[in-house]
């Protein structure tokens, strides 16, 4: 147990004295998420607002076969624009979002109560017409609605006889979760700097020192590789969670000073510190694999070779929520990332996280960690460990 | 005391296995510099990386005061102080602090570590770059920073594998000085080298290594009874049986 500690303090002076290096694993990324975080959020909501807010621009064509439709568009804040002769590839160059085309059949259809036909041309895959889109439709059903009212009352029909079924909306989304949504990259953030925030001691106190070709001299002492190893870790893993505190307060004090709705997410100091408690156990789980993969690979750049994988790593449960979204279930606080994801989310979102979920969670992740951790010590006792090339 | 009985080892290549080590066996006794020759890849630094149990041998035994280093390897590191062919020292660390690292990882309390890296300092001339950060040492400052290293928790057996590779003149001869001290002092000192003038020059007793194999074992002047040839380095040659490989 001593030489544990005696290692890691050893590769924590040297990692310290590295001072750029040291500088750049501790506090590049506590520099660069608020920026990230707050830029890309700011931007987020300033667009979502202008959206809705503002006087909407659309290219309309046939503007002469429906004057009272346009007329209704002007007042609902839509100004119409003469369209553009070939409006599908007007859209598919992104020139406009949405483009509304009115036949020529809509003034006669329109005089004789039939349905009028009006045509929506816009591109469902590009997140940035959904705003235009669905404000074009609202105000279109808005317009056909009142216009059958009409119609029903002039003809001794109850206008509500039109309307089977009535649906009334209600939003339940707490103001928290709504900003959590334009946060959804928030957690690949954390749990990315958490993972490779001791990677760099990691890989240097194994690959490095063996390449250095001092680890022979190291392993020639009565001190326990099992213990050489764990001391390493420990060092990575203090050096981790040190960037991860950093980048906890950067984090916090960014939202705090945040403009606008985004200082409502919630930063509070009891909800940082389950952050970080959520955090622990992937600084252990990539320090550890950090290890393991360094102590089998022949040099330093082999094991860099790795870290391009591992960086991705930590993507892809965020973006098989983006795309399939999972109703909670207690498997996934098992998941390592994907649990990391799901915790930091429910924190942020201010929801309460069961004393069994917390229990699956910590369990889980720990255990890998250990998992990990045990398979790097197996490695450290093969012979070819020693010999450096 | 240490003690090699046939010992064998052979590693994995791409070309097939090679028996880097066939049967080597010696006798190194407290009180004596052995001196252990051989040409370059004769299998010297495999022998004694089985010695210091960085390797296990696929056959053999080896003894440290008596102790079976299959069975309690700790312990006879404990009882080894060894300067490895691999001898890096941390850059960003002084060199007191690469000997403190040391002398901590063998259990020693920082008194004893402090007189010890006084004594050693002086026996080894390194005053007045103790305290400097290691980066940007000449190679005879960081053999010295190795050498104190591996001599920290004062062991009865010395293993120095080729220490003096590309020392000058007078930081070698500093050297032979301290080893003779060692031996003095009734350690059981090992060296090897593929320089015969410079095992000549030290050792008690010299066991010539090549192919794998121990060629002759014997004083220097055994050594020249036995060949019949006056000149040192012929000696090693025939010893060694590099006439072949010369051509």
């Amino acid at each position: 147990m001593k030489t544990v500690w005696i290692v890691a303090r050893k590769e924590l002076v040297d990692m310290f004295r590295d001072r750029r290096t040291m500088l750049i694993s501790l506090l590049m990324g506590p520099l660069l998420v608020p920026v990230m975080l707050l830029g890309i959020g700011s931007m987020v909501e300033s667009r979502m607002r202008t959206q809705m807010e503002s006087t909407l621009e659309l290219p309309v064509i046939g503007t002469e076969h429906a004057p009272n439709l346009v007329a209704f568009l002007e007042e609902r804040n839509i100004r119409t624009v003469p369209g553009p002769d070939d409006p599908d590839a007007t859209v598919r160059q992104q020139e406009a979002d949405v483009i509304l085309r009115i036949s020529p059949e809509f003034g006669d259809q329109w005089r004789e109560s039939r349905p009028a036909r009006v045509e929506l041309i816009h591109d469902s895959s590009r997140q940035d017409s959904q705003i235009p889109v669905s404000r074009l439709m609202t105000v279109l059903a808005e317009y056909s609605g009142s216009v059958g009212m009409l119609r029903g009352i002039s003809r001794g029909v109850s206008p509500e006889a039109g309307f089977a079924v009535q649906v009334a909306r209600r939003d339940v989304a707490t103001p928290e979760s709504r900003r959590a949504m334009a946060l959804a990259f928030l957690p690949y953030l954390l749990v990315f700097f958490s993972f490779l925030g001791g990677a760099h001691l990691a890989m240097d106190a194994t690959a490095g020192e063996r390449e250095r070709q001092s680890l022979e001299p190291l392993l020639a002492t009565p001190a326990r590789r099992a213990a050489i190893m764990s001391g390493k870790i420990l060092g990575a893993c203090l050096f981790g969670a040190m960037s991860l505190v950093l980048m906890l307060v950067a984090f916090k004090l960014s939202f705090q000073f945040a403009p606008g709705s985004l200082r409502m997410i919630n930063v509070s100091t009891p909800v940082m510190a389950m952050l970080l408690v959520v955090l622990l156990p992937m600084v252990l789980i990539g320090t550890s694999l950090l290890t393991l993969i360094s102590a089998s690979v022949k040099s330093m750049k082999e094991a860099q070779g790795y870290m391009t994988v591992l960086m991705l790593v930590p993507m892809v449960p965020t973006m098989v929520l983006m795309l399939n979204p999972v109703k909670d279930a207690l498997w996934q606080f098992a998941v390592p990332f994907l649990a990391q994801s799901q915790m930091i989310m429910k924190l942020v979102r201010g929801e309460v996280v069961s004393p069994l979920e917390w229990t699956v969670y910590m369990g889980a992740g720990l255990g890998a960690g250990l998992l990990l951790w045990f398979l790097a010590s197996r490695m450290y006792l093969r012979e070819k460990l020693a010999v450096s090339a | 005391m240490i003690l090699l009985e046939n010992l064998h080892k052979t590693f994995k290549a791409k070309g097939g296995p090679v028996h880097a080590v066939k049967g080597v066996g010696f006798e190194a006794r407290d009180g004596e510099i052995t001196g252990l020759l051989g040409p370059n890849g004769a299998g010297k630094t495999t022998t004694l990386r089985m010695l210091y149990t960085l390797m296990s041998p696929d056959q053999g035994r080896i003894e440290v005061d008596g102790i079976d280093v299959a069975r309690d390897p700790p312990a006879v590191r404990r009882r080894l102080g060894v300067l490895p062919d691999a001898r890096g020292i941390y850059k960003r660390l002084t060199a007191r602090e690469n000997v403190e690292y040391f002398g901590r990882l063998h259990g020693l309390d920082d008194a004893t570590i402090a007189a010890r890296i006084d004594r050693l300092a002086e026996a080894l001339n390194m005053r007045d770059f103790l305290d400097r950060r290691t980066e940007g040492f000449s190679q005879g400052q960081r053999t010295k920073t190795a050498i104190a290293r591996a001599l920290v928790h004062d062991p009865k057996n010395v293993i120095l594998d080729e220490p003096t590779n590309g020392l000058d003149v007078m930081t070698t001869r500093g050297l032979r000085g301290f080893l003779r001290d060692l031996r003095s002092q009734g350690r059981c000192v090992i060296f090897s080298s593929h320089i015969m003038q410079e095992v000549a020059a030290l050792c008690d007793r010299i066991v010539v290594i090549a192919y794998g194999e121990v060629r002759a074992v014997g004083t220097p002047d055994e050594l020249r009874e036995q060949t019949g040839l006056a000149d040192l380095e012929d000696v090693f040659v025939r010893l060694a049986d590099l006439e072949g490989a010369e051509a």
